[in-house]
């Protein structure tokens, strides 16, 4: 997206929200919010190659893509590894880090090198429990991110450029 | 647009035009200095282009261009050393013949009591250089104000007299431009003394009267070549064609006069600050007050006639309070006057299209969008000119070759056709062709671009015709007519950005816009593709996708629905491309192809990226049989896809896109 070829972020608190801010989830967060995990994060860089996470581990870190590209990926028996979603800057990493069972549900692999905010699971989900406005303003972003991600997958689904090319049916003379 | 000047939009052809190279543009100003005028023209200072003295060539903006928006103006250094290729600033030549603040009498107290007398005046003798046509018009619709009605103002007079206009041809227009609509310009007919046009090399240039033939007489020009005078005629035109955000003057008069009382006063007046911004920087506008001022031993005193402006709060205002206080008010004494009451008073409208009022409105408010709100016009629909197909009736069929094929993906291969009727070759972006094979049905087929010597088309095996046609052989020959439908509407997204969104094989029909759009393409904002396929094996032309993605023309993004390991491009669907982006989709033009669904989808996500319906445009696939909307299988509500379309905009279309079994 836009904000790929961004110059390397910077650590200080103020760049760190900065950064944030900037990004598609976190752009719509209030600063209080934004500030409070920019507070609780911390900047990791990645090699490409590097796998984040796995499929059916605990995720421990929950995530905020800042630059790089990250494969979501799926293991196919006599398939291999199925990419089934690609994920940019802006968008969000772990979400199952603060959603029951905190069980990663794809591999994630860094396919570029990558920058991204990540947040340690235990303490988000310490500080979502205790501080409500928190909570009230982030999970509707992580919602939103993951409903779109549901809906990509549905017409992913549908498969539309297998054989219904242009909405023809199979009934047609040719 | 409409016009009332029948001669618009045929260039005016220069009579008896001179050329005048780039190294001799410092002769004119030479010659101008030698007969004691000052040289008015344009320059940069303030982060845009003003217009004040100018000494010599160097004065003028050289290789600076200007994109102009609503609420903005931005200079931009250009590729070329060109001194006008740009419309106007904020600047208007009314501040030299109608400046803003003029003495108008003095008074003293004389031992006899007290004396009147007029204010003593210094003209001063100018040069106007770069007029531009819209310029031109408003300097007439203040002659017709100041000169032309039972008051003549002498001072006005005066400075009219003593300029002379080098009118300079715009060969650019900005997206705030809208002289062809008003019937202004940007060709400029008459009220000049010389007219330039500026070529790569230097300037044709012409005599409009008596006092520039004779300046005309005193360059050192060469008689303009044929070549010369048909590059002034098809550069102008470009600058007329670039613009499409116009006024629809027909009954405006009438109609905006009609609706006093629509709510969109109100609601424009949410955004005016009333700052006067707009009233200082039209060219026309010429309400005055007049100010008294004194000495403070009160010995003299004199009045002073300054520029004044409906927005401001006391413009309206007596002894009980202003007749128009709040800023809806104002907003609605201002364009009524400039469109309708003007006409009433004046003969002409108060606008001219330059644009001004739109760029330098600090909230970027456009007349054109007011005025289309407030007051719609009632246009027809007129379908655009097409290309006469050949075979034209479900009866018959002509012939052509096919002299090579192209595997593009597993199932699908490209055709070239040659030896074909030259109609083929005139195929208009997004239109298509009836194909036929001896024994199969015949099927539309999109075509996917527009060679000089024939045609190609990209097919998909999906059933037996098509494996059939994805079969065939060089050297074979088949059976088409057309071209048929209605193609993408290229004109309208000129001057503005481009937005391409496509899936799987639906890249074929909008190769030929891609073509168009980069053969052209300083006509064009930036300009986006986002290209969708179930896996990379299944893109189109993938050696151009390779040539698109690193060109600095196009911002291509690719995404597929399945990721294999070696993909290290996006997955996933289109609309992720740019559903989360920054870019602002008002100031483009959109064009989708791809399957049904995805296309919905699109849209949607356009929609919420700020494009209007108007100008996102879809084409449609349908059974078609006959291809000139007599057999019935492609109607889809009003419309007959195989001639209305298969192109429809969203606003055309409205909610019967994506509506099941229509």
């Amino acid at each position: 997206m836009e904000n790929r070829d961004r110059a390397p972020v910077v650590e200080s608190l103020t760049e760190i929200v900065a950064a944030l801010s900037s990004t598609w989830f976190g752009a719509s967060l209030p600063p209080e919010t934004q500030a409070r995990l920019a507070a609780m994060g911390r900047v990791r860089r990645e090699p490409a190659g590097t796998e984040l996470m796995q499929e059916g581990e605990i995720a421990e870190e929950f995530g905020v893509v800042l630059s790089g590209r990250i494969a979501l990926r799926m293991l196919v028996p006599e398939r291999g590894m199925v990419t089934i979603l690609t994920v940019e800057p802006g968008d969000v990493v772990g979400w199952s880090a603060i959603v029951p069972p905190h069980r990663s549900t794809s591999t994630c692999v860094a396919i570029e090198p990558i920058e991204a905010l990540m947040i340690d699971g235990a303490e988000l989900r310490a500080a979502l429990r205790s501080d409500h406005a928190l909570a009230a303003t982030l999970y509707p972003r992580v919602l939103q991110a993951v409903g779109r991600r549901l809906s990509a997958t549905r017409l992913q689904l549908l498969d539309l450029f297998a054989r219904e090319e242009f909405g023809r049916d199979s009934l047609r003379a040719w | 647009m409409t016009t009332t000047d029948p001669l618009a939009g045929l260039p005016p052809v220069p009579s008896e035009a001179r050329f005048l190279a780039r190294a001799d543009l410092q002769t004119l100003i030479d010659v101008l200095h030698e007969d004691d005028r000052r040289v008015i023209g344009p320059r940069v200072a303030d982060g845009t282009i003003v217009l004040d003295e100018i000494a010599s060539v160097a004065d003028l903006p050289a290789g600076w261009g200007a994109t102009q928006e609503p609420g903005r103006f931005t200079l931009e250094r250009r590729t070329d050393e060109k001194l006008f290729e740009y419309n106007v600033g904020p600047m208007s030549w009314k501040g030299y013949t109608f400046p803003a603040t003029a003495p108008l009498t003095s008074v003293r107290r004389t031992a006899e009591g007290v004396a009147y007398e007029p204010a003593t005046r210094v003209i001063p003798k100018l040069a106007f250089l770069g007029v531009r046509a819209c310029e031109i018009a408003a300097l007439f619709v203040q002659d017709r104000v100041l000169l032309g009605g039972p008051f003549v103002d002498d001072d006005y007079r005066e400075r009219r007299r003593s300029a002379l206009v080098i009118a300079v041809q715009c060969t650019t227009a900005a997206s705030t431009c809208f002289c062809a609509s008003m019937g202004t310009g940007p060709e400029v007919r008459s009220g000049h003394d010389l007219v330039l046009t500026e070529l790569t090399d230097g300037f044709v240039i012409d005599a409009g009267s008596d006092a520039g033939r004779a300046i005309l007489a005193r360059l050192p020009v060469s008689e303009a070549t044929t070549e010369q005078i048909g590059d002034v005629i098809g550069a102008v035109s470009a600058a007329r064609l670039s613009m499409h955000d116009g006024v629809v003057t027909v009954g405006l008069q009438d109609r905006l006069m009609a609706n006093l009382d629509s709510p969109r006063w109100a609601q424009v007046a949410e955004r005016c600050l009333t700052c006067t911004n707009c009233t200082s920087v039209c060219p026309t506008c010429f309400c005055t007050s007049v100010i008294q001022r004194s000495k403070i031993v009160g010995t003299a005193s004199g009045s002073v006639r300054t520029w004044d402006s409906c927005f401001n709060p006391g413009f309206a205002r007596v002894a009980g309070g202003s007749f128009r206080s709040r800023p809806r008010d104002r907003y609605r004494q201002w364009l009524t006057h400039k469109f309708s009451t003007w006409v009433d008073q004046f003969g002409t409208f108060g606008c001219v299209g330059c644009g001004r009022c739109i760029a330098w409105c600090p909230v970027g408010i456009d007349v054109r969008e007011e005025l289309a709100a407030i007051a719609p016009p009632i246009v027809p629909r007129v379908p655009p000119p097409s290309p006469a197909p050949i075979a034209a009736t479900p009866t018959e069929f002509a012939t052509a070759r096919v002299t090579s094929t192209r595997t593009e993906t597993a199932d699908s291969t490209t055709l070239v056709l040659t030896e074909t009727d030259p109609a083929l070759i005139r195929t208009k972006p997004g239109q298509f062709v009836m194909l036929t094979l001896p024994a199969f049905p015949r099927l539309p087929i999109s075509v996917s671009r527009v060679r000089p010597d024939g045609i190609e088309l990209t097919i998909r095996a999906a059933g037996p015709a098509t494996r059939a046609l994805t079969q065939i052989k060089p050297g074979e020959v088949v059976g088409i007519r057309g071209p048929l439908g209605v193609g993408w509407p290229i004109e309208r997204a000129m001057g503005r950005d481009v937005v391409i969104v496509t899936g799987g094989i639906g890249l074929a029909p909008l190769r030929p816009l891609i073509d168009a759009v980069l053969a052209d393409r300083s006509r064009f904002g930036t300009f986006r593709i986002f290209y969708g396929a179930r896996t990379r094996k299944d893109m189109l032309y993938k050696d151009e996708l390779a040539v698109w993605a690193s060109s600095p023309d196009v911002d291509l993004q690719l995404i597929v629905d399945r990721g294999d390991p070696d993909w290290l491009g996006r997955v996933g669907v289109v609309t992720q491309l740019f559903d989360q982006a920054t870019w602002e989709g008002s100031k483009a033009s959109a064009f989708v192809c791809g399957p049904e669904r995805m296309m919905q989808n699109t849209v949607r996500t356009l929609f919420d990226r700020g494009l209007h319906g108007d100008r996102l445009f879809v084409t449609l696939e349908r059974h078609m049989e006959c291809g000139i909307g007599l057999c019935g299988h492609c109607q889809m509500g009003r419309f007959f896809v195989c001639k209305d379309g298969p192109v429809f905009s969203l606003a055309q279309l409205g909610d019967t896109f994506g509506r099941e079994g229509i």
